[in-house]
């Protein structure tokens, strides 16, 4: 409680000086254990905000809305490391200018939740550095595991009957900070690149390309695999993919905002491991 | 007394309907998910949720489905039309909303065109409502002149024992009649009491926020970029909606050979307005909102007297960010006392 009347506080002197014209925050649900999403202009709405360890939806992908940050103005954020890293992210991937972000960062260990300190997504470098250090390569996930000892056939037949469920809603596309897409590759209809239909077929599509579109650039920040309705275990293809990465370009995406996107860049010591 | 089922017998039941051709389907919790699905036996069938995660709708207007083939070669078209396949089911189980939800599409599916998809599959049909005796925080089914022992859309009506050790049955249609007269001699006639019904509150005025969504002026109110501006625009609240029925047509094939499909499509989508000319008519989220909200409380029922909504609560349970109808209509109420 004391986090939350602290940030509300620098809520209300950041919107009554006009340093941002926005706060994206956190409010009650319709359920105790639900937060949503809050859009903040004046002061006075301050003490709408919640902040407390059921603040876990990534918020960053907001801030790609279109239109938002095109006048240079300023708006705030709660966010917590992963969302820290989604912004260095979006900056690097040059959708936003990370300046006009002012970070209000957290993080929760149980029920207890911290402040993190920093403004902007470079004062964090540290803090994302660490994460780094101490993320391990591979999760102790019990499926996760199962799914990696499977045989090819094996994993093949469980996805088969994961994506099976797919009903292609979109929902994980459009809770990632990372698919800012315009238009995404599945609504190019001319020509009709990847079927539409939520078949086997047209299920596998659609998450081998999320999978691959999001190798390198995914923070593991869980809103996919949250906002599946049907529940699909994302998480764990997000995670192979993540794993892959660093262990053949020692990439953890979302460090900097100088870090160039792995799968968009080159360089001449690259493992070829399978190339040649 | 009482026509009673009880669930030791279920399993007699459910061999019965099998063996005179019936597939039996109810819902089944299955890898973290659940759905109306096949069963082989009653035991796969669980009747503790208190509504599947997917509604019923897709067992009559799947997610995707086949409806022509088409093969072009150099003087020669050839199309063949494909229909689902003649297949008599039993759905044991069903909520009365999604039951009702059924009923809510029937004119819409046969008003200008009779959809022969829709109404094989209704037909073919035989759906056994069982009566809630749990609702959760998400349910509003007595907001929408509904209630957890809805008739409307149902078969059979089957209300669960104080007991919990079976249903009171009340067969309400010709077709309902039929599938318990094959079952006869598994039921048995008892005074055991009902269980008392899931209390569900009331959480909106529907009346009041029907009266506001027809007030033209509030087309542009305000309110509904407010409400919407959280809205990421998936299609998780329509695909999952009981009621909602919007398709695509689409070809997958090439020029010389392939299958024309019917293929769910939302108004959450950008691209569902969109027209060739790049021009969306439909190019904000409140605006898509905006519709799915007048279309089921005002141009569907302008339309077929009946709201487009049977209150299973899907859209809100299962919203990435927490919105839906609820929360929506709970605030048209404040805006229209």
């Amino acid at each position: 409680m004391i986090t939350q009347e602290q940030y509300r506080t620098r809520v209300k002197e950041l919107l009554s000086s006009g340093t941002v014209k926005m706060v994206i925050g956190y409010k009650p649900g319709s359920t105790p254990d639900r937060r949503r999403p809050l859009f903040i202009r004046t002061a006075e709405e301050a003490n709408r905000l919640v902040l407390d360890s059921a603040c876990i939806t990534n918020l960053s992908g907001y801030l790609v809305t279109e239109g938002l940050l095109s006048d240079e103005k300023k708006v705030a954020i709660f966010l917590r490391p992963e969302g820290i890293r989604s912004i260095n992210i979006l900056a690097a991937e040059s959708q936003l200018n990370a300046d006009q972000i002012i970070i209000l960062g957290f993080d929760s260990t149980g029920s207890v939740v911290k402040t993190l300190d920093g403004t902007h997504a470079g004062d964090f470098s540290e803090l994302l550095g660490s994460i780094k250090q101490n993320s391990p390569v591979k999760p102790s996930e019990v499926l996760f595991e199962q799914v990696e000892q499977m045989t090819p056939a094996e994993r093949f037949a469980f996805w088969q009957e994961e994506f099976s469920r797919c009903i292609k809603c979109y929902a994980c596309r459009q809770a990632c900070p990372m698919c800012y897409c315009r238009r995404c590759i599945v609504d190019s209809n001319q020509p009709q690149w990847v079927n539409t239909s939520s078949h086997t077929l047209g299920n596998f599509e659609w998450n081998i390309v999320r999978a691959f579109h999001l190798a390198g650039r995914c923070v593991e920040c869980g809103n996919c695999g949250r906002a599946c309705p049907v529940n699909i275990p994302l998480r764990l293809i997000n995670r192979r993919m993540a794993q892959e990465v660093i262990e053949a370009f020692d990439h953890f995406p979302g460090l900097n905002q100088t870090q160039e996107p792995v799968l968009a860049s080159f360089k001449k010591d690259d493992s070829e491991t399978f190339i040649l | 007394m009482t026509k009673i089922l009880f669930t030791d017998k279920l399993h007699n039941c459910v061999e019965k309907w099998q063996s005179a051709g019936l597939t039996v389907i109810g819902p089944v919790q299955k890898a973290n998910s659940s759905s109306y699905a096949t069963v082989k036996n009653a035991g796969e069938l669980d009747f503790n949720m208190v509504l599947p995660d997917r509604s019923i709708k897709e067992l009559f207007f799947p997610q995707t489905e086949p409806i022509l083939h088409y093969s072009i070669k150099k003087q020669e078209i050839n199309t063949r039309e494909s229909l689902p396949p003649n297949e008599p089911r039993i759905i044991f189980g069903a909520r009365a909303c999604d039951a009702s939800g059924l009923a809510i599409d029937d004119p819409l599916f046969g008003w200008d065109y009779k959809d022969e998809y829709w109404f094989q599959r209704r037909n073919e049909s035989v759906i056994v409502t069982i009566a809630c005796t749990k609702a959760d925080d998400f349910c509003m089914c007595t907001s929408l002149t509904l209630a957890p022992d809805s008739t409307k859309g149902s078969d059979v009506l089957l209300r669960p024992l104080e007991n919990n050790k079976g249903w009171q049955v009340e067969e309400l249609t010709e077709r309902g009649r039929e599938a318990f007269a094959k079952i006869a001699d598994f039921l048995q006639e008892s005074s055991e009491p009902a269980a008392p019904l899931a209390v569900v509150e009331e959480k909106f005025d529907l009346d009041s926020c029907v009266a506001w969504l027809k007030n033209p002026e509030n087309f542009d109110s305000k309110f509904w970029k407010e409400i919407s501006m959280r809205c990421i625009g998936c299609a998780s609240c329509t695909f999952l909606c009981p009621t909602c029925h919007c398709f695509d047509i689409q070809d997958e094939g090439d020029t010389y050979s392939g299958i024309r499909r019917k293929n769910w499509d939302s108004c959450s989508f950008s691209l569902f307005t969109m027209h060739t000319s790049g021009h969306n008519p439909r190019s904000t989220q409140s605006a898509r909102w905006r519709q799915r909200i007048m279309h089921k409380f005002n141009y569907f029922p302008g339309k077929f007297s009946v709201n487009s909504c049977s209150g299973c609560g899907r859209c809100s349970r299962q919203c990435p960010v927490d919105m839906g109808i609820t929360e929506t209509l709970q605030e048209i109420s404040k805006l229209s006392q």
